[in-house]
């Protein structure tokens, strides 16, 4: 349905509408619920004004390609992670899976709405070239899905995982290997032997996409409780965008947003107790908590890169701080 | 401009600068960066380059380079002379047994390694004269060699399943048992064909004349020690791959070590022969990769302008097809394509259009890529265009005509026919091994 | 064919047979790298270069022979018309089909330039855990996909020469295209 009505795009009106391509970092299958929904409403509402299309991890451009792309007009939109698309900011770093910064879901648009992430955000970006940073969301949490069963750290020592760089960066001190490939192979990796499995999602992801299918382990314990992901867009682009046209893809990136909150959360709940695919394993509180500390010594070292980084890190203590005191259900500690 | 016109403008000028007999990767190069520069928009130029750090990025194409290292060396190791010499004697005494036992060679290069060329250059060199000494039909046999030969994607390793899993997604292991079977069932089809058409016309394929069949059981028996370092080979590749052990590319390097630890066992490992595995290696990596860039530049401009779009539209609204039908006239499509193009390209720029559609339609990709396989084969077969015609007219002695190497594989694509007829027929014949190793 | 222009040939000729000849080779240090990775990952911790270090290498390795790989011949083409012609008349439809070539490897390049432009300017590092700086690579591309150029245009150059009745003596190469 969709090709035929963007086949009859170009004659609307007599007029040549906008024409974006927007690249996600997702694959088909997970596209179809974190970023199509909303496109497909934009093209809908925007009624031949002005046609998004969309294309998934690697199409057009390659990953480690696409902010450059995105510079350059090679592409006008993109939906990715600051991390894995190496973004050419400080903050980057936490645009991704930062350790144990988020607990759940909601921590994010908190933080960027009320916290000062979003100024912090706009501020680092305003000093790129030609690229808009326009709306953060979030994702689901990290966990490890695996072939071999993880129940200790002594486990995680010679794992090859897919993983975000920062988290990559992070797992290293307890023998995890971290292997980059683009998305969409690695499902085909586990196969081939180039990964033990990945540490990137959840477990809706996990299911969603066939991760579920080539691994056999699924460990409970997650390193961040939620992804901070990002819709940008070439500057040049954007701007000669009308007003309300803009408007109304700002309604888009939170529609996008808010399939996430409720698809994931569902999901992760759902999918441990009735998915039959995974099996879950858990590390002991008392040996994952080496691995919370080494956090903190992390954040420290993350801190100490640049004086945004240090704001930054600042604001995630202080959001942790108001969330344990208030107690549950914002943190059961 | 219209999706279904700039699909069309893209593949019609590929093919008439094609016809130019420019070399390929320019052709296909040219169309996709000029394409982008007129009708992407702003960063259409940089479109060639960002294809090759997606290249670089496509992981299992490092596989390419080390299977081409290892079918070079295996054919200057001498690993084929004794093999040679255990079909020759082992099948001698039968009508055209010298035709069958050089299908069995192929099969074993075939296992041994994931690319026609090794069997082309080893079928060539080492049986073609001898066939054509003992008196062998030239048309014959020229077809047993480049038949063989083709056999080398189908049986384990193959490097277009590889790169068929990648764009498919699909399991390689799992791909690679799949392609065994239906790899075994054609080298039997093509012995059956051999043994039929030298019992009806014996002058084909003479018996070997007495003397040289006299060969004692003892030495019968000594000789199949020849199949030992290949099996080791094997298992040093494939194995260890298949059983979790290494991973693809480690596994790919294995082999070539294994390779080259062949010939230094044979004693042909010198400096002479190293040069020469390296730069016919570079050779045809360089060819391959070269065209791959080009292909995946010319996917994404292809893509990004919506054309795809126009392919998926033809298929599924205007046509009206059923799968089965669809099945076909891909199939088709894809041997008439294969006649002209390169079949590395057109992998990369023509499945994947036609693979979602594929599994849309519900059929079993891991199936599907046998089936595929097998058209390659053919197109690798075909003339106007396919790299065995271009080895063989290399490789074979001055009374083998061009005409003769065309005519010669006829009866060979109409066995490969059959084959692909009963492989849709029963698709077991792919997936039951797979399903038995991997207990699916 | 001008002096300065046989000299040019003879030139480019003789740097990328060198080229090409340190590029073969790199081919060990692939195999190398991807041995040692089966090794380690067999018997002790895998590394976490191995895998992006060999696709360095890969890349090196093809595109830096892309000049020596077209002054051999070793590249395809679709020859259903082209075997029939007499070397003249592929030599003289060839000084025009290589202007493509030659676009296509131009193009490549100013793309190779904006990338490797923002790789240096902004630091740019694989966004992978080990992290490596993109630019050495992406200079090293560039520089082969120079290379290259030179080379079709000396092809080009060669093949005019051919079609003109004048050709350009090789030492010690192949045959003309
Ligand atoms: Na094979
Ligand atoms: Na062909």
């Amino acid at each position: 349905a969709t090709g035929a009505s963007a086949l009859a795009a170009p004659a609307v009106l007599g007029q040549s509408p906008i024409k974006w391509r927007l690249q996600t970092y997702a694959g088909v299958a997970l596209a179809e619920h974190v970023v199509k929904p909303a496109i497909d409403a934009f093209n809908k509402v925007a009624n031949g004004e002005m046609v998004i299309e969309l294309y998934t991890a690697d199409q057009l451009v390659p990953t480690g390609e696409l902010f450059r792309a995105m510079q350059a007009g090679t592409i006008d939109a993109v939906q990715s992670d600051e991390d894995s698309m190496a973004a050419p900011v400080d903050v980057s770093v936490f645009g991704g899976y930062f350790p144990f910064a988020t607990r759940y879901s909601l921590d994010v648009p908190v933080l960027f709405n009320q916290y000062g992430l979003k100024e912090i955000w706009e501020e680092a970006y305003s000093e790129v070239e030609n690229v808009t940073w326009l709306s953060a969301g979030s994702w689901d949490p990290c966990h490890f899905n695996t072939t071999k069963p993880i129940r200790s750290l002594e486990d995680l020592k010679g794992l090859r995982v897919y993983t975000f760089p920062t988290a990559g960066r992070f797992l290293t001190q307890f023998g995890v290997i971290p292997v980059n490939i683009p998305y969409e192979d690695a499902e085909v990796a586990v196969q081939t032997g180039e990964l033990d499995g990945m540490a990137w999602s959840g477990i809706t992801e996990d299911y969603t996409v066939g991760w579920a299918d080539v691994t056999k382990y699924f460990l409970t314990n997650n390193i961040t409780g939620a992804w901070i992901g990002s819709f940008f867009a070439n500057s040049e682009r954007w701007n000669e965008v009308p007003e309300h046209l803009q408007a109304l893809f700002r309604l888009c990136m939170d529609s996008s947003h808010y399939y996430r909150q409720w698809w994931y959360w569902g999901g992760e709940a759902n999918l441990r107790v009735n998915g039959d695919k995974l099996e879950l394993t858990s590390i002991p509180d008392s040996e994952w908590n080496q691995v919370v500390k080494a956090a903190e010594t992390f954040w420290e070292e993350v801190a100490a890169e640049s004086d945004r980084s240090k704001r930054v890190v600042e604001i995630l203590k202080k959001y942790a701080g108001v969330m344990e005191k208030a107690g549950p259900p914002y943190r059961c500690v | 401009m219209s999706y279904e016109l700039i699909a069309l403008m893209m593949f019609s000028t590929m093919m008439l600068l094609l016809l130019t007999g420019q070399r390929i990767y320019g052709a296909i190069g040219f169309v996709a960066v000029a394409s982008a520069l007129l009708l992407w928009g702003d960063g259409g130029s940089e479109l060639g380059f960002s294809a090759a750090m997606k290249l670089m990025k496509w992981y299992p194409l490092l596989t390419l380079p080390m299977f081409i290292f290892m079918g070079y060396m295996l054919s200057e190791s001498g690993i084929a002379d004794d093999l040679y010499r255990m079909f020759h004697v082992w099948f001698g005494p039968v009508r055209g047994g010298l035709a069958v036992g050089t299908i069995g060679l192929m099969v074993v290069v075939s296992a041994m390694n994931g690319l026609s060329v090794a069997g082309m250059a080893i079928g060539a060199s080492i049986a073609l004269p001898e066939l054509l000494r003992r008196g062998y039909d030239k048309i014959m046999v020229t077809g047993v060699i480049q038949a063989g030969s083709s056999l080398g994607i189908l049986v384990p390793p193959s490097v277009v399943l590889v790169l068929y899993g990648m764009i498919a997604r699909q399991p390689i292991g799992q791909l690679w048992l799949a392609g065994a079977v239906p790899g075994l069932v054609m080298a039997g089809l093509f012995v059956i064909y051999i043994l039929i058409r030298c019992a009806l016309q014996p002058k084909l394929g003479p018996v070997l004349p007495k003397e040289e069949r006299q060969v004692s059981w003892g030495e019968k028996m000594r000789l199949l020690q020849a199949g030992i370092l290949p099996f080791l080979i094997f298992l040093s590749m494939t194995g260890l791959f298949v059983m979790g052990y290494t991973s693809l590319v480690e596994s790919s390097a294995v082999g070539a070590v294994a390779a080259t630890l062949a010939a230094l066992v044979k004693g042909r490992l010198t400096f002479k022969v190293l040069h020469t595995t390296v730069e016919k290696t570079l050779g045809i990596s360089a060819m391959f990769m070269w065209i791959i860039l080009a292909a995946l530049c010319f996917g994404a401009v292809f893509d990004g302008l919506g054309a795809v779009k126009a392919i998926e539209h033809l298929f599924i609204d205007k046509l009206g097809l059923g799968p089965w039908e669809i099945i076909i006239m891909m199939q088709i499509s894809f041997i008439l394509m294969g006649m002209f193009l390169d079949d590395t390209a057109m992998l990369v720029i023509v499945a994947p259009l036609y693979v979602p559609l594929v599994g849309a339609l519900g059929f079993d990709l891991i199936w599907y890529g046998v089936l595929y396989t097998i058209t390659c084969q053919i197109a690798y077969m075909t003339p106007p265009f396919g790299y065995n015609l271009f080895l063989m007219r290399a490789m074979a002695p001055p009374e083998v005509t061009l005409g003769d190497i065309y005519r010669s594989i006829i009866p060979f694509v109409i066995v490969m026919v059959l084959a692909m007829v009963l492989l849709m027929v029963f698709p077991e014949m792919a997936l039951w091994l797979p399903n038995k190793v991997y207990g699916l | 064919m001008p002096e300065t222009v046989k000299r040019y040939v003879r030139y480019v000729d003789a740097l990328n047979r060198k080229v090409g000849l340190f590029a073969m080779y790199l081919i060990f240090g692939m195999l190398g790298i991807l041995f040692y990775s089966a090794i380690s990952k067999a018997f002790f911790l895998p590394s976490l270069w191995t895998l992006e270090m060999a696709q360095f290498v890969m890349v090196a390795y093809y595109m830096l022979g892309g000049g020596y790989t077209l002054q051999t011949g070793t590249h395809v083409r679709m020859d259903l018309l082209y075997s029939r012609w007499r070397p003249r008349t592929k030599a003289a439809v060839d000084s025009v089909t290589i202007l493509f070539l030659i676009f296509f490897l131009v193009l490549l390049l100013a793309g190779g330039y904006s990338s490797t432009e923002y790789a240096i300017r902004y630091g740019e590092e694989s966004y992978s855990a080990w992290a490596p700086k993109m630019w050495p690579i992406k200079v090293i591309m560039c520089i082969a996909i120079f290379l290259t150029l030179l080379q079709a245009v000396a092809t080009f150059f060669k093949n005019l020469a051919e079609a003109i009745g004048d050709p350009i003596e090789e030492i010690g190469g192949e045959a003309v295209s």
